[in-house]
């Protein structure tokens, strides 16, 4: 919030309650939260926004947005913090509500949004400390709240990004515990409600087919030299059920974007442990083809 | 040596572009990296992954096991693992079976010179890519105790004792025990078996 808001919000308050004999609450809420006292400013404005002279006011509500929004801004994180975000997405979201005139609306939009954001930021956060679970508590909290503000608001986008890298953690567990098979299922699931936005989301279903190929690989490699014959085999039609499922992922990712090389690559790979030696060796051609650039 | 293995998304590329200008926060790296260090870098196949080489690995193993050498000779010493061409297979015989046995016969496993020249083992494995040195091999081997294993098409009429197939995308293995008794050696009814095909 910049000085000269503060300022505003300052004065429109003051000139509104001059004629008032005893200082408002709403006036000392606005004092203590200028002089960086949160807490009282906090106890403060909680108070003010029940009196009746304020609890329909746009500029009460904009000042307890801004008032939890630095609070939030000021912890470090979990569901207190959480608790705290939620009442000033609700402040600002009454400010809006009430501001007829549309005098705070700026100033509202941009501590919401920057709230909303903080949702996602924390989501991303939330997965690269491989707390899944918070991450889609917090993703789903985002999407609620850019939805409350603009329910026309499309996040067909920021859908698809955050499921990609939700399937990326699950995968990169299953990864680390290949017995835990929840994780490979995790991952599918991931990938697939992609795949349900956006059935040519190239990223899905590259990483499905990864993930199946590598899961067809993994039960190969566990065989073990005490294994008979029918054993392996078994474990080959096991595999062999993942290598099918791989292949019409990679080959739409293929369809999607016939220059990149890491496809032309995965089909060579899974052609290969289905043991179409031909197929293989056409796309290991097509791959030798293109230039390492492609890569990127 | 076959060139095999992707990593997950690099889709991500566009991923980070988004949320770096989405949410102007450091977060969008942390969380990404785990992702781009396993991004798809075309490789070399690795032995870990070339699954046809692992499996052929394992056959190998329990053929030895399932057939018996009738030269008394070939009783004693080492049971010798030769192999002309897969690197990867050799790379898996050596890992997974090079320090088990055949009976109280220690497992040697020998990678091969890419010449018909060969010498006497119990199992010799030619890969695809080296067969225009069996018509030699054959006539070189005919009548030593050594149990020749291929994988291409035809390999029992020329002389091959075990073959590697490829039926419904799974890998198996075909028989000639008329070429078993050839090179004085005798399949058990368990391999015979569970073979995709016996040429009696």
């Amino acid at each position: 919030m910049t000085m000269m808001r503060l300022l505003a919000i300052a004065i429109t308050a003051l000139l509104g309650l001059a004629a008032q004999a005893q200082p408002d609450l709403l006036v000392e809420a606005l004092r203590s939260y200028q002089a960086g006292e949160l807490m009282k400013a906090r106890l403060l404005v909680d108070e003010a926004v029940q009196t009746p002279a304020h609890a329909q006011d746009a500029e009460a509500w904009l000042l307890r947005g801004f008032i939890y929004k630095d609070l939030f801004k000021g912890m470090p994180g979990g569901e207190k913090a959480d608790e705290v975000r939620d009442e000033a997405l609700n402040s600002l979201m009454n400010s809006l509500n009430l501001d007829e005139a549309g005098t705070y609306v700026d100033n509202a939009v941009q501590a919401y949004d920057f709230l909303a954001r903080s949702c996602f930021n924390d989501a991303a956060k939330a997965l690269n400390e491989q707390r899944e679970d918070r991450a889609v508590e917090l993703f789903t909290k985002y999407k609620a709240a850019v939805l409350r503000r603009e329910p026309q608001t499309s996040l067909k986008a920021r859908e698809t990004e955050f499921y990609n890298a939700l399937g990326t953690a699950y995968t990169k567990r299953f990864n680390q515990q290949r017995q835990d098979t929840s994780w490979f299922l995790k991952a599918t699931e991931a990938y697939g409600h992609v795949l349900g936005i956006e059935p040519d989301n190239y990223g899905a279903n590259y990483n499905l087919a990864t993930l199946h190929y590598n899961r067809g690989v993994y039960n190969i490699r566990a065989i073990k030299a005490e294994d008979d014959i029918p054993t392996i085999q078994q474990i080959q039609e096991v595999s062999r059920t993942y290598f099918q499922q791989a292949l019409p992922y990679m080959l739409k990712a293929h369809e999607l974007d016939p220059t990149r090389r890491e496809t032309l690559l995965g089909l060579e790979g899974i052609y290969y442990s289905l043991q179409d030696q031909d197929s293989s060796e056409r796309y290991r051609q097509l791959f030798e083809l293109l230039p390492p650039q492609n890569d990127n | 040596m076959r060139i095999i293995w992707f990593g997950t998304g690099s889709v991500m590329g566009v991923f980070k572009a988004k949320i770096q200008a989405m949410v102007g926060a450091p977060y969008w790296r942390v969380l990404l990296l785990p992702v781009l260090l396993c991004a798809a870098v075309p490789q070399q196949r690795d032995a870990e992954k070339d699954t046809t080489a692992i499996l052929q690995a394992n056959y190998m193993y329990n053929i030895a096991k399932l057939v018996e050498w009738k030269d008394p000779a070939m009783r004693n010493g080492n049971f010798i693992i030769g192999v002309i061409g897969s690197a990867n297979l050799y790379q898996e015989l050596i890992k997974q079976y090079s320090t088990r046995t055949i009976g109280k016969q220690p497992i040697e496993v020998r990678k091969l010179p890419r010449t018909a020249d060969v010498e006497r083992c119990h199992l010799l494995f030619v890969g695809q890519s080296d067969v225009a040195l069996l018509p030699e091999i054959y006539r070189n081997l005919a009548k030593s105790p050594t149990l020749v294993v291929t994988e291409y098409d035809g390999a029992l009429d020329d002389g091959a004792v075990v073959n590697f197939v490829r039926v419904n995308n799974l890998l198996k293995y075909e028989l000639s025990l008329a070429n078993a008794s050839k090179h004085d050696v005798v399949v058990g009814l368990t391999l015979r078996n569970l073979a995709h095909r016996v040429e009696e």
